[in-house]
């Protein structure tokens, strides 16, 4: 079984309507802010999710029995959470942990970092998304890769930007539409290129 | 005698005439933030325990002292908590509980509430708890992408301090282009000296 990737683009979703990524670009669907059973009737939908912030699910318990579920009963790949052991216990089942890092001032950033588990499958998701545009080259060294930026990219020109420093980004469904017509073709390259 | 504050009005101009607060996480550098031009130091971190003999060196030295009752070690963010910091002779505090403003302002002291910008679906839900505490000012967090982001916020109704990732001029002359009344930065270089 090939090894799960972060596609360049997440649209951000609750659940509740049915989101797609944009056709023909390196993009899938992030569900958050969600409750257990719109998740999983979401996962065996025709629009099942690639990623889920495990910590907003209200109803799933935040633990590794929720982990395991979730890759493996519901088969979804990248997991979100603000639990550095959640993120690890994804990771070591062989998919993509990501851990919640909060970027709200230099103290805050190396804070968040300390309890970064650091190992191989666990990446960041950094919040909110566009001050990685405003971090200096070593405070970016110091955040493990693959990096999410995650929270307030709301134009082409930030998503643009922000893509230049972070692996992925997530964004909502209306800018995804715009990032597909402007950038289609750099966003299939950079995720082929990945 | 005991110390009393000046009024949120008074903070407020005090920031609004020189609008680069220092903001320090290490009491060593309380020396350099006394010596320079920033009109209120920020305490971020310490021992909200042992303050009184730090507050009384920033008063002498003409300035204002806030102190961020979530992040300072030995105090808890409740209402006993504030009471303790108006004692000592805090002139401002600063929380992300909202439920904290009115004791703040109670205790006479200037009532800011921290804002964490996070996502965009919920800054609704902030700016809703914002209007509920009705702080004399909010500080939004980080400040640095203000700029960025202003034109998604609703105007608040009182003045908007911004820190965070805020470390050169242009940061500065940004953030108060969009509408800030100031700034709260760790970076020493923004601080300005006096006579400079």
């Amino acid at each position: 079984m090939a090894a799960p990737r972060l596609p360049s683009i997440l649209v951000a979703s609750d659940g509740h309507h049915s989101v797609h990524a944009p056709p023909g670009v390196d993009a899938g669907v992030l569900v958050r802010d969600t409750d257990l059973a719109t998740l999983v009737h979401r996962a065996g939908s025709d629009c099942a999710p690639q990623a889920v912030d495990i910590d907003s699910v209200a109803g799933l318990g935040i633990d590794d029995f929720a982990v395991d579920f979730v890759t493996g009963r519901l088969a979804i790949p990248i997991v979100l959470t603000r639990r550095p052991q959640l993120a690890a216990r994804a990771a070591g089942s062989g998919q993509i942990g990501l851990l919640h890092v909060f970027a709200y001032d230099s103290t805050g950033l190396r804070r968040s970092l300390e309890g970064h588990p650091r190992c191989d499958g666990v990446g960041s998701v950094v919040t909110p998304g566009l001050v990685l545009l405003h971090l200096r080259d070593d405070e970016l060294a110091a955040i493990p890769r693959p990096i999410l930026a995650y929270g307030l990219i709301d134009t082409v020109e930030d998503a643009r930007a922000c893509l230049t420093t972070a692996d992925a980004i997530v964004v909502r469904p209306g800018l995804a539409a715009k990032l597909a017509a402007r950038l289609g073709a750099d966003l299939v390259a950079a995720g082929a290129g990945r | 005698m005991s110390y009393a504050p000046p009024d949120a009005a008074d903070f407020i101009e005090r920031v609004a005439g020189d609008p680069r607060c220092a903001a320090i996480t290490d009491q060593g550098l309380l020396g350099e933030a006394l010596s320079s031009r920033a009109p209120v130091i920020f305490i971020l971190r310490g021992n909200g325990l042992s303050l009184g003999a730090l507050v009384r060196r920033i008063h002498d030295a003409n300035k204002l002292v806030a102190v961020h009752v979530d992040l300072v070690g030995g105090l808890r963010a409740d209402r006993a908590g504030v009471e303790w910091l108006a004692s000592v002779g805090v002139d401002a505090v600063i929380s992300s509980h909202g439920q904290l403003m009115a004791a703040i302002r109670h205790g006479g002291m200037t009532a800011i509430h921290r804002l964490l910008l996070v996502r965009r679906n919920q800054l609704d839900t902030a700016v809703a708890a914002i209007g509920r505490s009705a702080p004399n000012i909010v500080e939004i967090l980080p400040g640095v992408i203000l700029p960025s982001v202003v034109g998604m916020m609703p105007r608040f109704e009182v003045p908007v301090l911004a820190g965070g990732f805020v470390r050169t001029e242009a940061d500065v002359q940004a953030i108060l282009s969009a509408g800030a009344l100031g700034v709260t930065t760790t970076s020493r270089a923004l601080w300005g000296t006096n006579g400079a």
